[in-house]
């Protein structure tokens, strides 16, 4: 089964929610059976997620069932959601019950706040081996995917279960959102070592987060996470069972990473730093606990069952000694590839098991890696990816504008060709990605200039 | 400008509002923005405007625009209104 699922202790808890609700793998097993007597075939379904038990039932009984889920927020703004609906055509979708009249699709069957709905769509057929679909942006709402198997989530939970050493023991406070890559890896990594997830989709600045927390024994978090919880002086605070923090998601400041290392160091506590991407079912490298003080920023090395090396610019692939160049992973967890269309649910596996980051990394004499910038084009702010090119498109469908993005980690720079459209570009953009309007900064320009491949050459 | 005032306009600079919506109803319940991003983008607005260092308790209570400005009075930074 599905992560092993029915070799766990059947009454052990598995997940507890912000509600106070629990479930035990028992139960995610029996569900699974109901889950298949209302959708006895293989298809595919869409999960508006929200990080509640309900939605979880609905990603572990259609990974258990052959069922393809995509797995989208359930926050996720109207048009982006029917774009997706219509270029997908699920013919389910298992979503919360407060949205089951609004959507006005025929109710299957409701349970643990969820409802399977029938959308009327017909049956696609899908690759044999593809598992699950997210989307490639968590923002953008872009209609990429990234097409996963059924090994990669099962290789990225075993890796993630090694490079932490979990067993059943553990309770993982997990707040990063289920329709993220790595807020699924938490879930999907605690699942098979049997442990207890603590799922929240509260506000880092909810009374409830902190009490939750208490309990736990590992938090992961992307750096504005990290933000959140220095602000809040948490270094200060009383954690006896918290043993590991872990980040992914983006980089850290220097000054961050040393405070954390030195937090976890002083307390006995080990602070984990990873690197990973969508492609490569969440994790690829992470930095063994031992160096965080001495390797200020680095990435690490390798995830167990995985590999790393870097082409340099003659082309040049190593795996060990210096250099730098683009970061290539291979491993069991690289992903099958995208689709962008409904046929693409049935092509195989394009990337073989190798996947050329788009970063630009270095390696030191020790063999860990340091991300040092960026080939392809997107940003990632507060742990949201923000696609250029989508936002670019975005923005020249809606407003009769040319339009160029670039930036950092910190904020969204958009040139545009007119003056009077700022206010309501920042609006578009904040409502688009979920951006906090002091992240996009608009810079008005009279002519964004293209060589003649289409490339902008100005800016 | 009074200390109001000042606290007004982080509110209409980190919500992009007008200072007209702001009142008992401007919470995070009716605020569809209000998340952790906007609350301590609020929260360190005003602890460098006011020269300020709220507490845990004071940043995880900044959740509606009156526990805001009670929290500011408690600090004796707004008179007691």
């Amino acid at each position: 089964m599905f992560l092993d699922l029915d070799k766990k202790d059947k009454n052990s808890i598995a997940v507890i929610d912000d509600s106070g609700n629990s479930i035990t793998y028992g139960d995610i097993c029996d569900f699974s059976k109901v889950f298949a007597s209302y959708l006895p075939k293989r298809t595919l379904i869409f999960i508006l997620s929200e990080n509640r038990i309900g939605s979880l039932l609905g990603y572990t009984s259609s990974l258990i069932n052959r069922i393809v889920p995509l797995i989208l927020s359930s926050k996720t703004e109207k048009g982006l959601y029917r774009n997706l609906r219509d270029i997908y055509k699920p013919e389910y979708m298992w979503v919360p019950n407060e949205m089951v009249d609004d959507l006005n699709y025929e109710k299957i069957f409701s349970d643990f706040g969820y409802s399977l709905v029938k959308t009327g769509y017909s049956q696609k057929a899908m690759y044999d081996e593809l598992s699950l679909l997210l989307p490639t942006s968590g923002s953008t709402g872009s209609p990429k995917l990234v097409r996963h198997s059924y090994r990669n989530i099962e290789a990225n939970a075993y890796n993630v279960l090694r490079m932490f050493n979990l067993t059943s023991s553990e309770k993982a406070m997990a707040v990063l959102p289920m329709h993220y890559t790595m807020g699924l890896s938490v879930i999907a990594s605690h699942l098979l070592a049997g442990a207890t997830v603590l799922l929240s989709g509260r506000s880092l600045l909810d009374k409830g987060f902190w009490e939750m927390l208490k309990e736990a024994t590992s938090f992961t978090g992307v750096p504005y996470s990290y933000d959140i919880l220095m602000k809040m002086r948490f270094t200060r605070m009383d954690l006896p069972n918290l043993k590991i923090i872990t980040q992914g998601g983006g980089k850290l400041t220097p000054e961050m990473f040393q405070a954390l290392a030195s937090y976890a160091h002083d307390n006995g506590k080990s602070f984990i730093p990873t690197y990973g991407q969508s492609e490569c079912t969440a994790r690829m490298a992470y930095l063994p606990a031992e160096l965080a003080l001495s390797k200020t920023c680095s990435i690490g090395v390798a995830e167990p069952g995985g590999q790393l090396s870097i082409i340099d610019n003659d082309g040049n692939e190593t795996f060990t000694g210096e250099a730098q160049g683009e970061m290539v992973y291979r491993g069991e967890n690289v992903t099958l590839g995208y689709a962008t269309c409904l046929d693409d649910l049935l092509k195989g596996d394009e990337n073989h098991g190798v996947m050329h980051t788009g970063d630009l990394a270095r390696r030191d004499a020790d063999g860990c890696y340091y991300i040092i910038g960026r080939l392809k084009r997107f940003l990632k702010i507060f742990g949201l990816r923000i696609g250029l090119d989508e936002i670019e498109g975005l923005v020249k469908s809606e407003f009769d504008v040319d339009c160029y993005c670039k930036g950092n980690d910190e904020k969204l720079q958009v040139l545009i060709t007119r003056g009077d459209l700022v206010n309501e570009i920042v609006s578009f953009i904040e409502g688009k990605t979920h951006l906090f309007h002091k992240n996009i900064e608009t810079i008005v320009v009279d002519e964004i200039l293209r060589n003649e491949a289409g490339k902008v050459i100005n800016q | 400008m009074t200390n109001l005032e000042k606290l007004n306009n982080i509110f209409v600079e980190v919500f992009a509002i007008d200072a007209t919506v702001l009142g008992d109803g401007f919470d995070k319940t009716s605020v569809d923005s209000w998340d952790s991003i906007h609350q301590l983008s609020l929260t360190s607005a005003l602890e460098d405007e006011f020269d300020i260092m709220m507490d845990a308790e004071d940043i995880l209570a900044c959740t509606s625009y009156s526990n805001v400005k009670s929290i500011l009075t408690k600090m004796g930074v707004l008179e007691i209104c």
